[in-house]
C-alpha cells in the first residue's frame, strides 16, 4: 500500500506540524520528549538548517520524518505531509489509531501504543517514499554502509531500485556518473571497492552519491561533516553547496556546527529542548548585527570564540547550567534556567508559561516572551 | 622567564604491524611512524597546542610523554629529570604530577562508583589522609571545577557531559598535578559546554600555575587557549610559534590549508570548484587524507602540497635524502618547508 493521495499539493514540499516523537527511559520511569510539538516546513530546492545541541530533538525529527523512528513509543501525533510530482502523501495516514494519548493540561501524560500495528502501517505508508523520495545521510557514514558489499553494487541496487535505469550496464554507468559527481577520484576503480579500503571523507562521498542518485525530492543529511577531518569538512560542505545548486534537491541539514549551517542553509531552525526556538531565513537569524533574536541563540552565537575574543585572550561568553534534560521539562519557557535577559515584567510567564513561537518580521520567528507582545501586534 | 616543565627531544614512536604468514615469517612487518622524530618543549604555567588531522600523531605525543606508552627513541625531560627509561616504580611518584584528561568523557570514571568515591579513591591513591582531610578535599575539588555537592552521590550515568567531564578534570586535580595533557577535552561537549570547559580550563592554570599541552582539531579552542601551537603532520611537527602567528601569519603551505579550510567552510564565495580549473583541482587533491601507507620521500606533505605543485614540482621535495627540517624563521617560530 502506498501512502494514500492528498488532495490541493500547493505549499511547502515538507511540512511538519506539531510532530511529538517520544520515547520511554524504563530507569526514570517517565517520558523523554524527545520532539514535543515540532512545526517545520521545507519548501522546493530549500535547504533548511535545524541547528541545536544534543537532545535537542534535531535527529529525532528528522528520523521521524523518514519513518525511521523504532524504538517506543516513538511519534505519537503530528502530522507530516511530504508534496512531490503534484502529490501529495500524508506520512502519518491512519497511524492516530494506534496511539492513544492521554493528556491533562495539554502536556503528554499517558500513551497506549499498539507499536507493532504502528510499524506495520508506517512500513506501508514508508514503502514508497523512503530512499525514493526521502533520501537520507548519516554522521557515521562507515555504519551507514554495507561492509560486505562493494560501494559499485549498492550504488546500482538503489538504482535499479529507484530510477528509470533498470538495465545492469546502464545502472552501473548511472552508478559511476554519480561517483564523477561526489567527486571521487578515478570512480571505475572505486566502483569495485569495500567500504573498508576507503576513507571516512570518501565514504561520505559514496553514501552522498548512493542517496543523490535516487534521485530523491528531499535529501535529509544528519551531521555529515561532523567526525572528518578539518581539511575534508570544509571539501564535504563545498561539495554539497555544489550538489545543491547542481540538482536542486531540497535537504534538511542537520548540525551543531554553526558554519556549515550558516554556509549552506536558506533557513534555518534553532532547536532547544525538543521544541523549535527561533526561525527564519538563515541571514537572519545568524547576522551579528541582529538585535532581536531568541536569547539562546544569542548567547550560543557567543560561546564560540571569534576573531574578538581570540584576539584579546578574553573569557568565552559561556552558558550556564546544562543542555535542557527533555524528561524533566519544565511548564514555562524551556531556556528559562539558563536565560539571562529574563525581566522582571516577563518573569512570571518564563516560569509559568511556554512562549508562542511568534513572529517578529516577516517570516522570522521566535518562541520568546521578550518579543511575544510585539507578535501579537 | 618560566622555566621548561616538559623536554621532548627527538621522539619517536613506532608501531609495527604485521599481517599474513610471509612477513610473520621473514619477521619484516609494515612499521608506522606515529611520532617521527619530534622536539619541542613546554614552560611552567603555559599553553603549548598541538594540531593537525587524524592520524597524525598528536594523541600518541600526549600518551608517550607521560610514559603511558614507551617511546621508540628519543628523550623526555620532566622538570629537569630524563623520565624516557624510568622504570614503572619509578615513575610512580612522579605520576601524581602529570596527568592526562581524556576525550572520553567516561575514561576514568567508574560506572559503578558514585561521585564522592571517584574522587575519593582519586585523593587517597598515592596518601593516606584522614577523613577530615579528604572531606575538605573534596569540597575543594567541586568548588574548582564548579560542582555542585548533591551531585557526589550520583553514579556517572546519571550526570551530564559537561559535569562528567568536571567529575574527570576534579580527579586529576585531585593529585595535585602540575602538568596537564589534555586531550581533545572539549570535542565530546556541547558547544555551549565546551565554552564553560574551556573557561574552567583557563581559570584553573591561572589559580593552579598548571602547564597544558593541549591536543585538540578545533583551532579557534586551541588558538585561545595556547601561547604556543605546534602544528602536526604524519608524525612530525611541521610548524611551530606563537599561536597568533600560526593562526595569521602561517609559513608552511599545511598550516595554511588548516586554518582557510576553517574560513572556506563558513565563506560561501570561496569554492574551489566553481571558479577556473586551476583552482578546481587544487580543490580535488586537497581530499588526499594523511596516511602513513604511502612511503615517504623528501618532504611527507609534498603528494597534498599546493606550492608544491605551483612551484613545478622542484625535485628538492621528493628528494629522498633531503626531508625538510625545522628551521627558525625568527622568534623562535620554526618551520620544516623548503620554501618557508
Amino acid at each position: 500500500m502506498d501512502a494514500p493521495v492528498l488532495s490541493g499539493v500547493e505549499g511547502p514540499l515538507l511540512a511538519i506540524e506539531n510532530l511529538r516523537t517520544y520515547f520511554y527511559s524504563r530507569a526514570k520511569r517517565a517520558f523523554i520528549r524527545s520532539v514535543d510539538g515540532v512545526s517545520l516546513g521545507v519548501a522546493r530546492g530549500e535547504t533548511l538548517g535545524i541547528v541545536g545541541e544534543s537532545g535537542s530533538g534535531k535527529s529525532v525529527t528528522a528520523l521521524s520524518a523518514a519513518g525511521l523512528v523504532t524504538a517506543g513509543p516513538g511519534v505519537i501525533s503530528g502530522r507530516i505531509e511530504l508534496r512531490t510530482n503534484g502529490t501529495g502523501y500524508n506520512l502519518l495516514e491512519g497511524l492516530e489509531k494506534y496511539a492513544r494519548v492521554t493528556e491533562q493540561d495539554g502536556r503528554v501524560m499517558a500513551v497506549e501504543k499498539d507499536e507493532r500495528g504502528w510499524r506495520t502501517h508506517s512500513e506501508q505508508l514508508m514503502a514508497g517514499v523512503r530512499g525514493k523520495k526521502i533520501a537520507m545521510i548519516f554522521q557515521n557514514p562507515r555504519s551507514a554502509l554495507n561492509p560486505y558489499s562493494t560501494i559499485g553494487k549498492q550504488l546500482v541496487e538503489t538504482i535499479r531500485l529507484h530510477t528509470n535505469f533498470r538495465g545492469r550496464r546502464e545502472a552501473k554507468e548511472r552508478a559511476i556518473h554519480w561517483l564523477e559527481r561526489v567527486r571521487i577520484d578515478s570512480p571505475r576503480l572505486r566502483f569495485d571497492n569495500f567500504p573498508f579500503g576507503m576513507s571516512g571523507g570518501m565514504c561520505q562521498r559514496a553514501m552522498l552519491a548512493m542517496a543523490l542518485s535516487a534521485e530523491p525530492s528531499l535529501l535529509i543529511a544528519d551531521e555529515p561533516t561532523t567526525g572528518l577531518d578539518a581539511t575534508i569538512q570544509s571539501r564535504v560542505v563545498d561539495l554539497l553547496a555544489e550538489l545543491k545548486a547542481g540538482t536542486g534537491v531540497a535537504t534538511i541539514l542537520i548540525s551543531h556546527d554553526i558554519s556549515v549551517i550558516q554556509r549552506l542553509s536558506d533557513r534555518i531552525a534553532v532547536m532547544y529542548g525538543g521544541t523549535v526556538v527561533e526561525t527564519g531565513r538563515a541571514e537572519e537569524v545568524l547576522a551579528p548585527e541582529v538585535v532581536v533574536r531568541h536569547p539562546y541563540t544569542a548567547a550560543l552565537l557567543a560561546s564560540i570564540p571569534n576573531a574578538e575574543t581570540i584576539r584579546r585572550k578574553s573569557y568565552l561568553q559561556a552558558i550556564e547550567g546544562d543542555v535542557l534534560d527533555t524528561i524533566d521539562v519544565p511548564r514555562g519557557c524551556r531556556f528559562y534556567g539558563r536565560c539571562h535577559r529574563v525581566t522582571d515584567a516577563i518573569r512570571e510567564n518564563c516560569a509559568g508559561l511556554e512562549p508562542p513561537l511568534a513572529e517578529v518580521a516577516p517570516g522570522h520567528k521566535v518562541r520568546c516572551w521578550l518579543y511575544a507582545a510585539a507578535g501579537k501586534a | 622567564m618560566n622555566r621548561a616543565i616538559l623536554e621532548v627531544t627527538d621522539l619517536r614512536k613506532h608501531y609495527s604491524q604485521r599481517r599474513g604468514l610471509v612477513s610473520r615469517l621473514t619477521g619484516q612487518g609494515r612499521v608506522i611512524p606515529a611520532v617521527d622524530g619530534v622536539s619541542f618543549y613546554l614552560r611552567e604555567n603555559e599553553t603549548v597546542g598541538l594540531v593537525g588531522e587524524s592520524g597524525c600523531g598528536k594523541t600518541t605525543i600526549g600518551r608517550t610523554v607521560l610514559r603511558l606508552t614507551d617511546p621508540t627513541s628519543g628523550r623526555i625531560v620532566f622538570d629537569g629529570r630524563d623520565i624516557t627509561t624510568l622504570s614503572r616504580a619509578e615513575l610512580r611518584p612522579l605520576r601524581r604530577e602529570m596527568q592526562m584528561i581524556f576525550q572520553d568523557l567516561d575514561a576514568g570514571l567508574n560506572p559503578k562508583m558514585r561521585v564522592l568515591a571517584i574522587l575519593r579513591e582519586a585523593l587517597t591513591v598515592h596518601d593516606r589522609p584522614s577523613d577530615a582531610e579528604i572531606a575538605k578535599r573534596i569540597h575543594e575539588l567541586l568548588e574548582q571545577v564548579n560542582l555542585k555537592d548533591s551531585k557526589l552521590a550520583n553514579f556517572p550515568s546519571e550526570l551530564s557531559g559537561g559535569e562528567k567531564r568536571r567529575v574527570g578534570i576534579a580527579r586529576v586535580l585531585a593529585v595535585r598535578p602540575r602538568l596537564i595533557v589534555a586531550d581533545e577535552p572539549t570535542s565530546a561537549l556541547d558547544i555551549s559546554i565546551q565554552a564553560q570547559v574551556v573557561n574552567l580550563l583557563r581559570d584553573l592554570q591561572k589559580n593552579l600555575g598548571l602547564s597544558y599541552l593541549f591536543i585538540s582539531h578545533d583551532l579557534p579552542v586551541v588558538e585561545l587557549v595556547s601561547q604556543k601551537v605546534a602544528v602536526m603532520y604524519l608524525g612530525r611537527i611541521v610548524e611551530m610559534g606563537l599561536s597568533e602567528k600560526i593562526a595569521h601569519q602561517p609559513r608552511h603551505p599545511y598550516t595554511g590549508i588548516l586554518w582557510s579550510s576553517l574560513a572556506d567552510k563558513q565563506n560561501a564565495e570561496v569554492s574551489p570548484y566553481t571558479g577556473d580549473g586551476a583552482t578546481a583541482e587544487r580543490g580535488r587533491r586537497i581530499w588526499g587524507v594523511s596516511d602513513f601507507e604511502q612511503p615517504v620521500s623528501g618532504c611527507r606533505f609534498a603528494p597534498r602540497c599546493p606550492l608544491y605543485k605551483d612551484k613545478g614540482r622542484p625535485a628538492i621535495c621528493t628528494d629522498p635524502a633531503s626531508e625538510p627540517q625545522l628551521r627558525d624563521v625568527g622568534n623562535g617560530h620554526v618551520v620544516a618547508c623548503h620554501f618557508a
